[in-house]
């Protein structure tokens, strides 16, 4: 029988340890601040625009798989945000306007720098080069992709292992897995291991963290058929999720990319806002910058 | 793009112009479809995406090939294995009259390639006679992917318009989103019906005016569980009609669907028998069992493949095949 079709492509060693980024140049602490915050727009622009969870889970997988197969040098973050949320929508059945993603996106990056909160007007010069980039942008993933944008997601998959393990009444234990799986999208996890490894990694650690040991001889996850290795990586690699600074003033488009790496992005933003919006600055309002991850661990003994 | 000589013009799909083409090199006959890519305020049709990224995946003989997709500025071309026509040019062909035992070998066939799709964990969602495209082999083979999707092991909540109407199963109508396998399943029954008889089976106009054409013949449907539900009628050694009945029409659930037609008069159910006189007694029970209400009770495809409906088929392969030496 052939294999089983529409499983997640996974990446082979070589391509975790060289990304197309860092074959040009980008640091490997760059690249994961670069993903985690794509993967951030994607998921706040998502929550406004209310389309379901799993589109936003999907764009983001899309989003992590394409930069392994292109970098962040040649494709700038901003149209590829904006496309993956946009086949991302249409692959999920929730199909949504152009114009209303490019709102919605350029009020969260508006927010994530302090400018006010004012929707473009749509017919500035910016709003027809963000659908120029979201629509190629489009066309790019797919065919980096092989037209492969069928995602698999393991949340159908956690509510029947904590079924299977008794855990669904558990006060702590379901919120927290699902919270891991959420926060886990702005990781390469997702392109790295199958479904069903991430979820028990999840379980793994919400069960850890809640002080509940699951059975260990034999192990509990051997009857959902994944390596215990894998296990403790995906629950590791949750972990350190939540015990680094994830920067919230991130290079959108090539030329940002220069700034950033001579170290002048933060300020030409500062003077942007200053520029643009003079009447902002005055009130002073100070501007965290930094993302939150919601769910804040102290560091276990992984 | 000058890889392929094109012949002739087949027709319009879903999205874009199908042509009939010639690969340059090897000679290989194949079809062309053709999706513009200027549409400005949509990108890539979603018909397309959803096409291509199934098609690439699913290799099997009574699914039509996607060999390969061309890129370029201004459009997407897809090459697909070439096929000669589709099951309602082929019935109309024969003045709607086909015998039975190819009836039987195109609903194996079709079967088959559903059988496949499901084990994929892909739903077709659009089975109809003019998206099974059939060469002149009578190899007949799913095509037109463009309203398919995967779907994970926990049902979700799908869209609500799949299906082209007379085919589309009686759930769906009532605003079903939970909707399985079992959906392609009802619409393997309309066809199988369709073959034997030349006819739709089910020929609606709106989806109100749809569900009465099913009720009319399969009896309108009750919740055997909801307090006003007729009572089961006495059971005797050999099932009666009224028993017959009542197990046609019971449907655990359905009032609770979104759409339950409330109004809609209560029909008795007909016997299929005179409906579709070319159809063995074999042949109308398999035809019940895809046409089963509940959609837990319709049957999947790989046990209607096992139907003794097909027993015929499998005898004539058996003597077809080379003697043991």
């Amino acid at each position: 029988m052939s294999r089983l079709s529409l499983r997640n492509p996974l990446l082979t060693p070589e391509q975790i340890a060289q990304s197309p980024s860092q074959l040009q140049g980008i640091t490997r602490d760059l690249e994961a601040n670069l993903r985690a915050y794509g993967c951030h727009l994607i998921e706040a622009t998502g929550i406004i625009l209310q389309v379901p969870q799993v589109v936003m889970a999907s764009a983001q997988i899309l989003f992590q798989r394409f930069y392994y197969l292109a970098s962040f040098q040649d494709f700038p973050l901003r149209g590829t945000v904006l496309g993956a949320l946009f086949l991302a929508c249409k692959v999920e059945e929730n199909p949504q306007t152009i114009r209303n993603i490019i709102n919605v996106y350029d009020i969260v990056v508006k927010r994530d720098r302090g400018f006010p909160e004012i929707v473009t007007d749509g017919y500035d010069a910016e709003y027809y080069d963000m659908k120029n980039e979201m629509v190629i942008s489009e066309l790019q993933i797919l065919r980096k992709l092989g037209f492969n944008v069928q995602v698999e997601l393991p949340y159908g998959l956690l509510a029947n292992y904590l079924q299977s393990l008794e855990l669904t009444d558990h006060p702590t234990i379901p919120q927290l897995s699902w919270n891991y799986l959420n926060d886990l999208l702005r990781t390469p996890v997702y392109v790295c291991f199958q479904p069903e490894t991430i979820t028990c990694g999840v379980i793994y650690l919400a069960a850890y963290k809640s002080g509940v040991r699951l059975p260990e001889s034999p192990p509990w996850w051997i009857i959902f058929d994944v390596n215990g290795d894998d296990v403790v990586q995906v629950a590791k690699a949750t972990e350190s999720l939540y015990l680094r600074q994830w920067p919230k003033i991130m290079p959108l488009d090539s030329s940002e990319l220069s700034m950033h790496l001579g170290g002048t992005l933060e300020s030409h933003v500062d003077s942007e806002r200053k520029r643009r919006w003079p009447e902002s600055s005055a009130t002073g309002i100070k501007i965290k910058n930094t993302i939150e991850i919601p769910i804040q661990n102290k560091a276990g003994p992984l | 793009m000058e890889k392929y000589q094109k012949i002739e013009k087949l027709g319009e799909g879903t999205y874009g112009i199908v042509y009939k083409a010639q690969n340059r090199d090897t000679g290989e006959v194949v079809a062309l479809k053709r999706i513009r890519l200027d549409n400005e305020e949509e990108g890539v049709p979603c018909t397309a995406i959803r096409e291509i990224s199934l098609l690439k995946e699913l290799k099997h003989p009574n699914i039509v090939g996607l060999f390969d997709v061309l890129h370029t500025e201004k459009k997407l071309t897809l090459v697909f294995e070439f096929m000669d026509s589709d099951l309602k040019k082929f019935v109309d062909a024969y003045g709607g009259d086909l015998d039975a035992l190819t009836v039987k070998h195109l609903l194996y066939q079709l079967l088959c390639g559903i059988a496949y799709c499901h084990r994929s964990r892909v739903l077709h969602r659009d089975l109809k006679p003019q998206n099974l495209l059939i060469n002149k082999r009578g190899d007949l083979k799913l095509g037109d992917f463009g309203l398919a999707r995967a779907f994970g092991i926990p049902v979700r909540s799908y869209s609500h318009e799949v299906v082209t109407l007379w085919y589309r199963a009686p759930d769906v109508l009532m605003g079903s989103r939970k909707y399985d396998a079992s959906i392609d399943i009802w619409s393997v029954g309309c066809i199988f019906a369709e073959m034997a008889t030349g006819r739709p089976l089910f020929a609606g106009t709106s989806i109100d005016d749809q569900l009465l054409h099913v009720f009319k013949i399969m009896g309108t449907p009750f919740d055997p569980l909801a307090a006003h539900a007729p009572p089961p009628p006495p059971p005797s050694a050999e099932p009666s009609p009224a028993e017959r009945d009542y197990a046609r029409r019971a449907w655990p659930g359905c009032e609770q669907l979104p759409d339950w037609p409330h109004a809609a008069p209560v029909y008795a159910s007909v016997p299929l028998e005179p409906l579709l006189p070319k159809l063995s007694a074999q042949g109308i029970d398999l035809l019940q069992r895809l046409l089963a209400y509940a959609p837990e009770n319709r049957i999947s495809a790989e046990h209607a493949l096992a139907h003794p409906y097909f027993d015929e088929l499998r005898a004539l392969n058996s003597r077809a095949a080379p003697p043991a030496v």
